[in-house]
């Protein structure tokens, strides 16, 4: 199984390359005013708008370095209801592969949440100080430390909420 | 650079030489110096072969990327995405291609079971008409071995100078159950065309009487004849009589 490797900060972390549509360089992101924390903004991919989530921003509350290695993920998100759609994942030092297997990750343990919302919606919560950090998998342990799993579906439903809420608060400002 | 010896062959990228967060690195080109385009004398080498193989390359690399990116670049590659990607319609016609003497020709891919060594042909007596060349034995069955370039009427040059025929294969059709063989001089392969590619045939095709030409598609710099699989084989069948 191939994985993408990103960097968020100082830590390593992995993708399901089978989700990974498409590894962009990092592209000029419109700002979407008053959107929730994560949100870096909307670019245009062949065409289309497709919003991006900055995933420094989202774990160590900063935004992404302006660097050549990073590069946004475009993965597809599939939605329970509605048609499945592309979002952008900004992440710093795309810049390696890794074939391992599913299983080489172990479960990185169970920390109880401060706050506990939902024990299932956030099973792994390892070296986090959020406890809203559901789109954190399992981790591998390689000669340079530690790489974790990033659950994409886990994290675009959670990402996608707050896409969503923002454009639902567009709709409700329409004329009725 | 010391190269480290603790790589893991399934990591691609090694972040070991990792810059401090605000300023990169001077990136050291250990590979010029004691590497491949060096002196050849890191004892790595041994190990990794070429300096590609090797994690202090590929941590360079990663080093070489994590220069700030420019406005400018960041402008180009935004515009670069934002337009639609050019994407050609699906090829859908597919055939195989192989040459007769100067003549690139092709006949649809399904027509062909099997591309194989030329090999012995056993003459059969009382054939005068030299369509068909004799009997092959291919896993055990014996085909017919017909000249295809003598059915098309293709006229052969006498080569000017001996060459060595290397490429020359025998090509195994199979056309509603009924089986052939014959020799090519070379086989391409599967190509793939538009329909829409197909002009009409030169002369060089249409002037063998037979009309067996659907068509010539550009490939390479060759107009190659593509040839109705129907009408060959029909063409084939009334000679054998």
């Amino acid at each position: 199984m191939l994985f993408v490797l990103f960097q968020l900060g100082q830590d390593r972390y992995a993708l399901e390359a089978r989700r990974v549509v498409e590894v962009l360089p990092l592209l000029a992101l419109k700002r979407l005013p008053a959107s929730p924390r994560g949100v870096a903004g909307v670019f245009v991919y062949r065409g289309q708008p497709v919003p991006a989530l900055d995933l420094c921003e989202l774990t160590l509350g900063r935004p992404a370095r302006e660097q050549l290695s990073t590069r946004i993920l475009l993965v597809q998100h599939r939605q329970t209801a509605g048609p499945s759609q592309l979002i952008g994942l900004v992440a710093e030092r795309v810049t390696g592969t890794l074939r391992r297997e599913e299983k080489d990750f172990v479960p990185a343990g169970h920390v109880r949440p401060e706050r506990q919302a939902s024990p299932a919606s956030a099973p792994y919560v390892a070296g986090m100080k959020r406890a809203a950090t559901p789109f954190l998998g399992p981790i591998l342990i390689d000669d340079q430390g530690v790489i974790q799993l990033l659950d994409a579906q886990g994290l675009l439903d959670a990402g996608a909420h707050q896409l969503l809420l923002t454009q639902s608060v567009e709709v409700s400002d329409a004329p009725h | 650079m010391e190269p480290h010896a603790r790589a893991n062959p399934t990591v691609i990228t090694d972040f070991s030489v990792t810059p401090h967060d605000d300023q990169p690195a001077e990136v050291s080109d250990c590979w010029n110096q004691i590497g491949v385009s060096g002196n050849q004398t890191c004892r790595e080498l041994s190990r990794h072969i070429h300096c590609q193989n090797c994690p202090v390359y590929s941590a360079a690399a990663v080093q070489l990327l994590d220069r700030p990116l420019s406005a400018e670049d960041r402008r180009a590659w935004t515009e670069h995405y934002a337009h639609e990607k050019p994407l050609g319609a699906p090829a859908k016609t597919s055939a195989l291609l192989f040459r007769l003497d100067g003549e690139w020709l092709a006949l649809p891919t399904t027509a062909f079971q099997e591309i194989t060594e030329r090999r012995v042909v056993h003459s059969l007596p009382h054939r005068r008409l030299a369509i068909v060349l004799g009997l092959v034995n291919v896993r055990g069955e014996l085909l017919i071995c017909a000249s295809l370039a003598r059915l098309l009427g293709l006229e052969f040059r006498p080569p000017a100078k001996p060459v060595r025929a290397v490429f020359d294969r025998l090509l195994v059709a199979d056309w509603n159950g009924e089986r052939f063989a014959f020799p090519v001089d070379e086989v391409h392969g599967v190509h793939r065309f538009h329909q829409s590619d197909l002009r009409k045939p030169p002369a060089t095709i249409a002037r063998s009487g037979l009309n067996c030409a659907r068509g010539v598609f550009p490939w390479r710099n060759f107009a190659v004849g593509f040839l109705d699989a129907d009408a060959v084989f029909a063409a084939l069948n009334r000679n054998l009589a």
